[in-house]
């Protein structure tokens, strides 16, 4: 089991990110923006972060960034959320240090297929 | 929480965007100026945006599509918001918002209407912009070539390790796809003393026998596409000898490789991905991080959405607790049974306690109301062509949820007042040297167990003789009567007065301050005017802070028991022979001040004698101080609430009854109608010794 941290300040993409992963074995923890999502990675060992971008107090990016400082979230994966197909914010975010992206709208299927991806049980 | 719907949540969390959306808007239309306005306008649209087309929403999603597009320029500060921009904008909030919980009312029509004014303010016709785009699936056009697999060279940006991706996953989800021969390269591996221990320095060799895409391949390296160099090639001529293999990979059986991952592999990369983390973590000293607050965040926001009549369902019940709890401190009281003595102390600490606990859970702000009436202010102030500046104070005061419904309609009245009688027109400010700018303050703020919410305007304060000729018109008062302008300014709360010389869609039609007046006194609430002339008027709500359980004092008067609301009292003393004596004049000395006092006694017609000694209770409503003369002071008592029947009604001295421990009903009394009995006892004296 996988201890999953979604960040969105959308309750209904974190309560759609729950119904998906959490039936399918994995721990989900939330957070309503950047600095609420850094607080709960400092708190405890993570296996990936699913981020958006566009948010309050402290956006993905910036979350993106102060996760890469973290010893405890060393080689852990971080994937954004985003509905941008342009490259531009996916470079971004990449460069700030993410692993990888989900587009929105996703269905649970695709987002099953990339925490697949990224998490190893 | 699990189990809820999360459209459902949606909804809820729309609505609440839409709030923000708006509130934007209309600080848009006063600083047009402010970054922050906009960002914030623009992250709630593109939330509704994201969200809607996660739950079906598909019309939400791309007319907000078109909506995001039409605002981007706003956002780029290529155009400035203006007036005739807000309003449309706001239109297609309400058409965004109609589309979410009420689908069947809406019109395509009207959405593009909307949209073409959008685009007409913007000036930039993007009708070519997409409806939100789905994500790429892996729909490309396949690479027809049927060859025996593919010949992989893989070689990854040596800092690949940081951002969290893994060479090793994305190695065995490629022996997913097939039976592969993966060989490792060391050439560019460095000598242990240059190594450093968070790169990756090892290249990969694979041979993968499937048939398979290239977007299949593609697919598994979607993320890293920019950090690694891949040479692919068909593979289809003869296997050609692996370079010197140091692990030999191939399960020769062609079968899944997904359950055979790889193991070998890990052996030489174990220690690139192992060690980043024993180096790093003495990094982490010279920048510790601020525990305690982050701690103290994470308490702050964890937050549960309960429907709101779970909420009054639980009230009910710890208000039928409450009562039960009374009757077991009594038994346990008339017994001499200890350890019943100490469980009935016990369950009376927890019941208080769960009983301030669920009032705190009651306990909305303020701030939520208050954003409604920035559209009304918004509206108004335009259909009437008053300019009026909007400011509230107080947002995070916090009240019972049941008050704050309740509260809507009364402030509705009292702020259209405000705007449609108070607020000059602009031309006559103008010639008082006002501003022509109106301004209408809403403000809410603790005061010991009340809360208190004020109306202020700065326009042309009450016209008290036309409101005295009102009222004599009205034979409410004779001619020639005197009364001080205060006394004047109640006929206000008279039913069917209303002094407005024409009758607007707004304000004067009959129901008015009389229904304000009522409906605050059902809340236990008072309302009070005051008025300057030519500087405005404010009109004070005080209300208590929840509506359903309160702390009383218990008194005994006769044989009947009484409740006073204990956030009225404020002290109780003993009277004594001396204002016994004073009897007739009912003033009593209280360190100097003189207090009127009213002996409940008489009041409540009691019969048998008085207790010896009896007991004074100084109550106050703001300014006002009264003592009310009881036979016993008996105690403290958490008294459930429950009105009185209509035959009741016209009993004004009782606010309500609650249930005792044994079971018989007190009376609790009306502290702002005691009050004001008792001051016009004062004046009655007052005119009697004048006479």
């Amino acid at each position: 089991m996988a201890t999953i941290l979604t960040v969105d300040d959308s309750p209904s993409i974190r309560q759609m990110i729950k119904v998906v992963l959490e039936p399918a074995g994995h721990n989900v923890i939330e957070a309503g923006d950047g600095a609420q999502g850094l607080a709960k990675a400092q708190a405890g060992k993570l296996d990936l972060v699913i981020t958006d971008l566009n948010m309050p107090v402290m956006n993905g990016l910036e979350l993106i960034r102060a996760l890469r400082k973290l010893p405890s979230a060393v080689g852990m994966p971080i994937v954004f959320l985003t509905t941008e197909s342009n490259d531009t914010v996916k470079q971004e975010a990449k460069s700030a240090g993410a692993t990888g992206w989900i587009t929105k709208p996703f269905k649970p299927e695709q987002l099953l297929a990339v925490v697949g991806k990224l998490v190893r049980t | 929480m699990s189990a809820m719907d999360p459209t459902e949540v949606f909804r809820q969390e729309a609505s609440e965007l839409f709030e923000v959306l708006e509130g934007a808007l209309l600080d848009l239309g006063q600083r047009p100026d402010d970054r922050e306005l906009v960002d914030s306008a623009f992250r709630a649209l593109h939330t509704i945006k994201g969200s809607g087309a996660m739950f079906g929403f598909d019309k939400v999603a791309s007319f907000t599509h078109e909506f995001e597009t039409a605002f981007d320029r706003v956002r780029k500060g290529e155009i400035k918001p203006t007036q005739e921009l807000i309003s449309v904008a706001l239109a297609a909030k309400d058409y965004i918002r109609a589309l979410i919980e009420d689908p069947q009312s809406t019109d395509d029509i009207i959405g593009e209407a909307i949209l073409d004014d959008l685009k007409r303010f913007v000036s930039a016709d993007r009708s070519d912009a997409p409806v939100v785009e789905i994500a790429e699936a892996a729909s490309l056009a396949p690479a027809g070539s049927k060859q025996a697999g593919w010949h992989l060279y893989l070689e990854f940006e040596s800092h690949i390790l940081r951002n969290g991706s893994n060479p090793l996953d994305l190695l065995e989800d490629l022996c997913k796809l097939g039976p592969c021969f993966v060989v490792p390269v060391t050439d560019g591996v460095p000598f242990l003393d240059e190594m450093e221990p968070e790169d990756c320095y090892l290249k990969w060799d694979v041979k993968l026998h499937a048939a398979c895409d290239k977007d299949a391949i593609d697919d598994v390296f979607m993320f890293v596409q920019d950090e690694l160099k891949l040479t692919l090639s068909p593979l289809e001529h003869v296997e050609p000898p692996a370079p010197a293999p140091l692990f030999q990979l191939l399960d020769e059986e062609p079968g899944p490789m997904a359950e055979t991952p790889v193991p070998p592999v890990e052996l030489p990369a174990a220690p690139v991905a192992d060690q980043p983390v024993a180096k790093s973590e003495p990094k982490s000293e010279p920048r510790p991080e601020p525990k305690p607050e982050a701690k103290r965040e994470e308490r702050g926001i964890a937050t549960v959405r309960v429907q709101a009549e779970r909420l009054d369902e639980l009230m009910d019940r710890v208000g039928e607790l409450v009562i039960a709890q009374a009757r077991l401190t009594q038994l346990a009281a008339s017994g001499s049974d200890l350890s019943i003595k100490m469980i009935a102390e016990e369950i009376e600490r927890l019941a208080s306690s769960l009983r301030d606990t669920t009032i705190g859970a009651r306990m909305v702000p303020i701030g939520s109301l208050f954003g409604r009436f920035r559209r009304l202010v918004h509206d108004l102030s335009r259909d009437l062509s008053k300019p009026v500046e909007f400011v509230t104070t107080g947002e995070d005061t916090e009240l019972d949820k049941t008050m704050i419904e309740c509260l809507a309609d009364p402030l509705v009245h009292l702020i259209r007042n405000a705007i449609d009688h108070g607020i000059e027109d602009t031309a006559t400010r103008a010639a008082n040297g006002k501003a022509e700018q109106g301004r209408i303050e809403l403000a809410a703020v603790h005061s010991g167990a009340q809360v208190l919410v004020t109306v202020k305007d700065n326009g042309g304060g009450l016209n008290t003789a036309r409101i005295r000729a009102k009222a004599e018109e009205q034979g409410l008062i004779a001619a020639g009567a005197v009364l001080t302008d205060h006394e004047i300014h109640q006929f206000l709360f008279h039913p069917g007065f209303s002094t407005a010389q024409t009758i607007s869609a707004l304000s004067g039609r009959g129901v008015g301050m009389d229904v304000v007046k009522r409906t605050i006194e059902n809340m236990r609430g008072t309302i009070d005017l005051s008025t300057r002339p030519g500087q405005g008027t404010t009109v004070t709500l005080r209300l208590p802070l929840t509506l359903a359980i309160i702390e009383g004092l218990l008194i005994r008067v006769g044989e009947g028991r009484y409740i006073i609301p204990l956030s009225a009292v404020e002290e109780c003393v003993e009277l004594t022979a001396e204002d016994e004596r004073s009897r007739g004049r009912n003033f009593l000395n209280v360190r100097g001040n003189l207090v009127p006092f009213l002996r409940l006694r008489e009041i409540m017609s009691s019969s048998g004698s008085p207790d010896k000694h009896q007991k004074t209770i100084i109550i106050s409503t703001g300014e006002s101080r009264v003592g009310l003369v009881a036979d016993q002071i008996i105690g403290n008592h958490q008294t459930v609430i429950k009105s009185l029947s209509k035959l009741h009604s016209d009993v004004t001295i009782f606010s309500g009854a609650t249930i005792l421990g044994d079971g018989t009903a007190a009376l609790i009394l009306d502290v702002a109608q005691l009050v004001s009995l008792a001051q016009s006892k004062v004046e009655k004296q007052h005119i009697n010794e004048a006479a």
